[in-house]
């Protein structure tokens, strides 16, 4: 049984990687571009960990990053305005600084791309990929494809050929994410709380949920209880999956796969450990992984189409758009509309919630229920707003989605840069600025 | 008084990058400019909502047959449906106050933005 409309193809035999030259611990290694600290932590508190820093031998303190930061973590040290994070209890991970460096001055604390090798060469191990929705629609990119280019197929295959032993679907753990989210959602607008109050908030953003634990914990008991879908998926590949495939858990490495920095903090949060294991071995983002199947000597282009393992690994069109503004708000409508209103939705397009920047909000009629009010906010000084509101006790909104990167997740932090930041050209580099200096004075 | 010796570099740079671009360029390139970098997410987007439109069979969640296999009331794994007991031990979670932290970084003169 297949989620997607592709046609099954020959069984992929995985390259051969003992003769790979590795890393150390410790070394920094470019990626797809950007510097990477080789270093897998495992059991640490993540809230000292600097995910993302300024290289100080290369800032050249034009400032930009601050710009894109919420919380003021990264700021200027001093005079010549040399950039740094000044301590990782500010920093929510979510990256923005690093994709527009236009110095490339920002490095990635965390890879476990070492460790990842190291268990796809163990025979005694089984390696199990769990990707996002949002990395198959920027991995082309590194491979030469136009931006945007939906590779899923080929990705899947990509994960086969590197030898990972299943390849279970984050995209699957969106669905569950859907399930378990929709009906919250429907509880609390049915009987609400004080400790289960309205309007509820997605949980799905991991740099989101660190800004309102830091930020706004007042507002904690907003938040959905619901992990997000990589926190399901890996508690439920240890549990459901082991069980499915009569694989013992201890004998499970996980690695997800994502489009974000901010993810590599959730999979290190103790509570993680549901499973009765680490849920999460390991996280790494897109940029690591296409850089993975380049070293693995594997021809992306030429690589077939192929499916998910279906059992943790069939989606649906909902779970793909959890990729982007508005998404998941869209996916749990779905849900939502036909048990409110207890009819079948025909067209499962609700076009109002799709955001590309900034706030939208929407009301949306529901038959036999009435009208379910919702907001959308991309960036976390956008959430701030809403957050504010909420506090004030002036929301008048059943369910807002927040995503910490503008557009969402497929212009998450740990996505394939965009070319044009890094433009050598002083020109160019000055068009960016003023670009961005535009999109500013059209959103007031 | 306010001179450019007293402006911040990051301003200086951004007053310059300005002037230099409308000099350069003129209104209507630097227009083409933004769509470009515009594009660039919208661009991923497009695809995500195309993939959603006809690459796949089902669009709901609920009408996922691996779905329906997991929530099954009679030998799914979840078999209590979404929010159960199950579902609580494994998929749902608790938050944590992390703002003292932030308190102690204010009082050693630290300043953010929120």
């Amino acid at each position: 049984m297949s989620g997607s409309k592709v046609k099954k193809s020959p069984k992929i035999r995985p390259v051969d990687l003992s003769g790979l030259k590795f890393d150390k611990e410790g070394t920094m290694k470019k990626m797809e571009d950007v510097d990477y600290l080789i270093n897998a932590p495992r059991g640490v508190d993540p809230d000292n960990i600097y995910f993302v820093q300024v290289d100080t031998s290369k800032c050249e303190g034009c400032g930009e990053c601050e710009e894109h930061c919420a919380t003021g973590a990264i700021q200027a040290i001093n005079d010549d305005g040399i950039h740094q994070v000044v301590n990782p209890a500010a920093c929510m991970n979510c990256g923005q600084c690093l994709a527009n460096c236009p110095a490339g001055a920002i490095y990635e604390g965390v890879s476990y791309v070492e460790e990842v090798f190291e268990k796809l060469r163990d025979p005694n191990t089984v390696v199990v990929s769990m990707p996002a929705p949002a990395v198959r629609y920027a991995l082309g990119e590194c491979f030469g494809y136009p931006t945007g280019t939906y590779v899923g197929g080929k990705m899947q295959a990509a994960l086969r050929k590197l030898g990972f032993d299943y390849i279970w679907d984050n995209q699957w753990g969106a669905d569950v994410t859907v399930m378990e989210e929709g009906t919250e959602l429907i509880e609390r607008i049915k009987h609400p709380s004080k400790e289960r109050p309205l309007p509820q908030f997605t949980s799905c953003c991991p740099a989101w949920i660190k800004f309102c634990e830091t930020f706004y914990p007042d507002l904690i008991p907003h938040l959905s209880t619901c992990k997000s879908p990589i926190g399901m998926l890996a508690a439920l590949a240890k549990t459901y999956g082991a069980e499915q495939t009569k694989t013992p858990a201890a004998k499970m490495y996980t690695v997800s796969i994502m489009p974000c920095i901010a993810k590599k903090y959730e999979g290190l949060r103790p509570e993680m450990d549901d499973s009765g294991f680490r849920d999460i071995d390991a996280t790494i983002n897109t940029r690591e992984l296409a850089y993975m199947i380049k070293k693995a000597g594997i021809d992306f282009k030429s690589l077939p189409e192929q499916e998910p393992d279906p059992v943790l690994g069939m989606s649906t069109g909902a779970a793909t758009i959890f990729g982007t503004s508005g998404g998941v708000m869209e996916a749990a409508l779905r849900l939502a509309y036909e048990v409110l209103s207890g009819q079948k939705l025909t067209n499962p397009d609700i076009k109002v919630v799709r955001t590309h920047e900034g706030i939208k909000t929407a009301d949306i009629k529901i038959p036999n229920f009435g009208t379910l009010k919702v907001a959308v906010a991309s960036g976390l000084k956008n959430a701030a707003k809403l957050c504010d509101e909420v506090r004030a006790g002036k929301s008048p909104y059943h369910f807002i989605e927040i995503m910490a990167c503008p557009g969402g997740c497929v212009d998450g932090g740990g996505q394939p840069l965009d070319p044009s930041i890094r433009e050598a050209s002083i020109c160019k580099y000055m068009i960016a600025k003023i670009n961005k200096r535009y999109r500013k004075r059209r959103i007031a | 008084m306010k001179n450019i010796a007293q402006m911040t570099r990051r301003g200086f740079l951004k007053a310059c990058g300005i002037a230099a671009g409308y000099m350069v360029l003129g209104f209507n390139m630097t227009k083409d400019a933004i769509a470009a970098t515009m594009e660039f997410i919208g661009l991923r987007q497009k695809s995500v909502y195309k993939a959603d439109a006809t690459l796949f069979k089902y669009r709901k969640s609920q009408d996922n047959p691996m779905i329906k296999k997991l929530y099954d009331k009679k030998h799914g794994f979840l078999h209590e449906g979404p929010c159960g007991h199950m579902s609580h031990r494994l998929l749902h979670t608790n938050y944590y106050d992390r703002s003292a932290r932030i308190k102690a970084l204010k009082e050693k003169g630290i300043k953010l933005s929120l």
